[in-house]
């Protein structure tokens, strides 16, 4: 079957407010970046789909359709894509499926959210306790930091994780940003920092939490046929294609699922097995060269590590001490700074995910933060506390 | 500011944020802020989880039984999720098991509870499900996963109805 070919990525600078520019024009701002980077004009593209979560935060409904028309896209077709935090992740799913049915040959990704100042964190915290159980977990005071803690403590319980490997996450993620010139909080921490900065759900701090992000991320996809005969200089670049993508779901509210799988992801577990079916990879840990995973927490990418088979349940915390996932470990996960230290905005996590594992795949990510020789990358995004997972696996197919 | 402008008005100069030497957008960095403000009000139905909310106003806590798979889900489902069949409503004892619990120092503004609070899923008796809600009456130190706790009834007003009752250590 015919590759999907990422052929352009683009993003706009993540930042805790972009007051300069309207989501529109953050969205054109990464999609002008993702067609240079290309080389494509935007009449060849034949399809639009367009990522975001929420229509609260933009306070604007049908968006989508105005960003197509932003972008010149008209009369072509576009449909929005929506899954909560795996808004992105699922738009990558749904590229893949058009450009395989045949609906489409060359398609835009565009991921988009405004969650920075343009409403006041505590309006950010209750819209986003909005995509919990309204009925039944927001009345009571739930809010995402707690849902997330609630699975964490459960997994210090069994596992003995301590708050000092969460926070190692943090120094770690914080720490890579500062190798991304579009994240939004590079900075260089130490564990002490993590464990003193504010209590916001035991055993989460301020500095084990996602920012807060204005951000948009754009890729164009394509057939690899198509992609052969209309891209200039096609065969002069690194060909990177899309081989798995693993989607899965649980129970919304993780009271609702099995009692001892509360400390485990299990959407994601799943998700990843189906990816890595799809592309053939058997022992991740040393089939994948580089990662983007979902670190809506410090504790949420721990737990990732262990769902997407990079050890066993349990062992994230010891292996995170060892430096497995740093930079310079055997699995460098989330060189970009991911959702702690690029940023968080919602609907253009996941697409900012392929942008990252494409510039490391293709080896055009800054010198600081490229995995050396990297072939395999992943992208992983959840929405809620796992509720439904979204797993890809890009590749280098020109060597 | 434009004084025939009701709305909030802010206005700024806005920096290229890539600090490009030629900035492709310099005719646009004059920015306008508008204060805007959305409210709705729904008419929300708790639809075939009324009956739970209703119980609350006579200190009864009920869950749904599935007569097939014997799965008790609480919050309530009418229809198990995992046959498909239509529930029944029983009656719980309102005891239960701590699971996990979190620590809040800060309330959300949505929250209307006291600070710090805290959060538990509970292993209710005879339920499939761990329920969240408020722990009250008992400090952190003091708490240890299994503990055996209690459903207690306010008789102070509350706006949500799922307020009407929360969680504490069961004193033996
Ligand atoms: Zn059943």
């Amino acid at each position: 079957m015919d590759d999907v070919v990422v052929l352009g990525c683009g993003l706009s600078p993540f930042r805790s407010s972009r007051f300069d520019g309207s989501i529109r024009d953050w969205v054109a701002e990464a999609v002008l970046a993702a067609l240079a980077d290309s080389g494509l004009e935007h009449q060849q593209i034949d399809q639009s789909l367009m990522a975001y979560e929420s229509d609260h935060l933009a306070g604007q409904i049908g968006q989508g359709v105005i960003w197509h028309d932003t972008l010149g896209l008209t009369p072509r077709p576009t449909a929005r894509i929506e899954g909560c935090g795996a808004t992105g992740g699922l738009a990558l799913r749904s590229a893949f499926a058009y450009l395989r049915a045949g609906l489409s040959r060359c398609l835009l990704v565009v991921g988009a959210e405004r969650v920075g100042k343009s409403v006041s964190t505590a309006t950010a915290g209750e819209i986003f306790a909005m995509s919990s159980d309204t009925d039944w977990e927001f009345p009571v005071g739930g809010h995402f930091t707690a849902y997330y803690a609630l699975l964490m403590r459960e997994h210090m319980r069994r596992y003995g994780t301590t708050e000092e490997q969460l926070a190692l996450v943090s120094v770690k993620n914080h720490g890579n940003a500062r190798y991304h010139p579009l994240a939004q909080k590079p900075k260089e921490l130490t564990v002490d920092e993590v464990l003193a900065s504010p209590l916001i759900a035991s055993p989460y701090k301020l500095l084990d939490c996602s920012l807060l992000s204005d951000g948009a991320a754009a890729v164009i996809l394509a057939n690899r046929s198509w992609a052969q005969a209309n891209v200039p200089r096609f065969s002069e670049r690194p060909v990177v294609a899309l081989t798995g993508s693993g989607c899965a779901t649980d129970y919304a509210r993780a009271g609702d699922r099995p009692r001892d799988a509360l400390a485990h992801f299990t959407a994601k577990r799943l998700a990843g097995e189906a990816a890595y079916a799809m592309a053939g990879i058997s022992e991740p840990l040393e089939e994948i060269d580089v990662a983007e995973v979902y670190d809506s927490y410090t504790g949420a990418e721990l737990m990732a590590y262990e769902a997407l088979g990079f050890c066993p349940p349990g062992a994230s915390g010891p292996l995170s001490e060892e430096g497995v996932f740093s930079l310079q470990g055997e699995l460098p996960v989330n060189p970009s700074g991911g959702l702690l230290g690029f940023g968080a905005a919602a609907g253009a996590t996941g697409v900012a995910q392929a942008v990252e594992i494409t510039a490391q795949l293709r080896g055009e990510a800054d010198p600081r933060r490229q995995v050396a020789g990297a072939k395999r990358g992943l992208s992983d995004c959840h929405a809620g506390t796992c509720t439904v997972a979204a797993v890809h696996i890009f590749e280098r197919k020109d060597i | 500011m434009d004084p025939k402008v009701k709305l909030e008005l802010e206005r700024l100069r806005a920096d290229d944020p890539l600090g490009r030497s030629e900035d492709p957008f310099a005719d646009f960095r004059e920015v306008l802020l508008l204060g805007l403000e959305h409210r709705f009000r729904y008419r929300h139905s708790l639809g075939k989880s009324s009956r739970f909310f209703l119980a609350l106003e006579e200190g009864v806590l009920l869950a749904t039984r599935c007569e097939r798979c014997g799965r008790v889900w609480l919050p309530p489902r009418p229809v198990c999720p995992n046959d498909l069949q239509v529930t029944r409503w029983t009656e719980l004892s309102g005891k239960g098991t701590l699971e996990s619990w979190t620590l809040c120092p800060r309330a959300p503004h949505y929250a209307r509870t006291g600070e710090p609070y805290l959060l538990a899923y509970v292993a209710l008796e005879g339920v499939s499900t761990l329920f969240l809600h408020q722990l009250r009456g008992v400090g952190p130190d003091a708490l240890q996963h299994g503990m055996e706790l209690h459903a207690v009834f306010g008789n102070e007003p509350v706006d949500h109805p799922l307020e009407r009752f929360w969680f504490e250590p069961l004193e033996l």
